[in-house]
């Protein structure tokens, strides 16, 4: 018995019938096509999955889809509008901090959720704040230099992106 | 397939527990559900995560800290309450899992999952916590020390649901630590983990000390031998070397996939020597500097005269 769910989507109102036993990260990849969200581990290991519920860091591979009822959900696909990116996804790409970049979207999730909590994070915050995202390629330095630079280039701008 | 089912007021839910408990599994965060199926006999999934009534983290009618079952963890790593009287709490509930899985799995997921391995269980124990469990014809309380009966398995009817934990709150200086070794820092179950919270008293003294230990036994598992040795006593590198090993002798771990018998033995007790070391050294900085600061009056005093 299929479940109506009623989500706003990276800002717009969606509506999808899930199953009983559904994981949002199916909901977000398969019924609203939005794969820029990656399924790793499924079990909540690796944050390849990593979205914004109600303005929290989860993975979408351990949130039923049904309960996500009425949630605002944010994908890595709201960070660029239109297409252009981020002033944080350009800072993954000038610190080379993508590789294969199947660990990018939840990575830039993760970042983005630490840096609504820190403007100013320091090196641990950073680490800390990555800690439930794998990484099997980079080495986590670049990913490190990428938050840290964007950080202090809002700092500069005022805290403006 | 299993059915899915949202309810939002308690009385619902313990109705539904009544009728029909032994085919529910409640669904809360998630992070647990969604890792290991439930039994298929649990046919209706049975969304508890909108009930008001469960959620939340204040004080009770009798002035104690009560933490809604449906607060996540990182809810009670970051409330002000928890941060001045359950400071135990708080380490144990930060060092599970990663900020996403604190973001959705609940204190009370942690509790009726009964995982030998849980966290914040040794830190509820050393805190004398209660749970509260609610079914249709009423509600008890247990202590967290006599909620489980072995792995996964709690002293909970199908017919009850916790409803919330009750931390009583200890006044005065708290030392408190909480260490666990895993397979790394970030982000890992524990191989074992070991909790202690005392008052502290002048003279480099801890009273009123409660230790537990997780993950070196089928429960989690008090050490009275390891109280007995500390309380009252001058912390020194060699009384904590004792109460290490009275915690080594008190485990009774098993080999599994995550880890060692032997492993888990040694390890427990360095764990609480690194706690204990830790906040030895903080008594002695603190004691330090108020000795400097009664000096510098002092020096200012004959000043004045």
């Amino acid at each position: 018995m299929a479940v109506s769910v009623n989500l706003k989507l990276n800002g717009a109102a969606c509506r999808f019938e899930v199953e009983p036993d559904e994981r949002l990260v199916e909901t977000v990849r398969e019924k609203a096509g939005l794969t820029g969200t990656k399924l790793g581990c499924g079990v909540g290991e690796c944050g390849a999955c990593s979205v914004l519920l109600d303005g929290k860091l989860v993975c979408a591979c351990l949130v039923l889809a049904a309960q996500a009822d009425g949630c605002e959900v944010f994908t890595v696909e709201g960070l660029a509008p239109g297409g252009r990116l981020s002033d944080l996804q350009r800072a993954f790409v000038e610190e080379g901090a993508v590789q294969c970049g199947y660990c990018t979207p939840g990575m830039l999730m993760a970042a983005e959720a630490l840096l609504r909590r820190h403007k100013r994070p320091t090196g641990e915050q950073i680490r800390q704040g990555l800690a439930g995202n794998l990484c099997r390629c980079t080495g986590y330095t670049k990913i490190v230099a990428a938050v840290r630079k964007v950080a202090k280039r809002r700092a500069a701008r005022g805290g403006r992106r | 397939m299993p059915s899915f089912l949202s309810l939002t007021s308690l009385e619902d839910v313990a109705e539904m527990l009544w009728a029909e408990g032994p085919t529910c599994a409640l669904v809360a965060g998630g992070t647990d559900l969604l890792v290991r199926a439930p039994r298929p006999e649990r046919t209706l999934w049975l969304d508890i995560s909108r009930c008001a009534e469960l959620a939340g983290i204040g004080l009770d009618a009798q002035g104690r800290l009560r933490v809604g079952a449906l607060a996540c963890h990182q809810e009670v790593v970051e409330h002000p309450l928890v941060r001045r009287h359950a400071r135990l709490l708080g380490l144990a509930c930060a060092s599970v899992g990663s900020l996403q899985i604190r973001n959705r799995g609940t204190l009370g997921g942690n509790l009726g999952n009964a995982s030998p391995a849980a966290d914040t269980l040794p830190a509820l124990v050393c805190l004398g916590a209660s749970v509260r469990l609610v079914a249709r014809q009423g509600a008890r309380e247990v202590p967290v020390s006599e909620l489980y009966t072995g792995p996964g398995q709690t002293v909970l009817r199908p017919d009850e649901l916790i409803e919330s934990v009750r931390v009583p709150l200890r006044r005065g200086r708290a030392a408190a630590c909480f260490k666990k070794a895993g397979q790394r820092k970030g982000m890992c179950c524990s191989k074992a983990s070991v909790a202690l919270d005392a008052r502290v008293r002048p003279g480099l003294r801890l009273v009123d000390v409660r230790v537990a230990m997780g993950a070196v036994a089928p429960t989690v598992l008090g050490v009275p031998a390891a109280e007995a040795l500390l309380e009252g006593q001058r912390l020194s590198p060699r009384l904590i070397a004792q109460a290490a090993e009275a915690c080594v002798a008190a485990a009774r771990p098993i080999d599994d996939l995550r880890s060692s018998a032997g492993y888990r033995r040694a390890v427990v007790g360095a764990l609480l020597s690194e706690g204990l070391l830790e906040i030895l050294e903080r008594l002695r900085r603190a004691e330090r500097r108020a000795e400097g600061l009664r000096r510098a009056r002092r020096a200012r005093g004959r000043g004045r005269r």
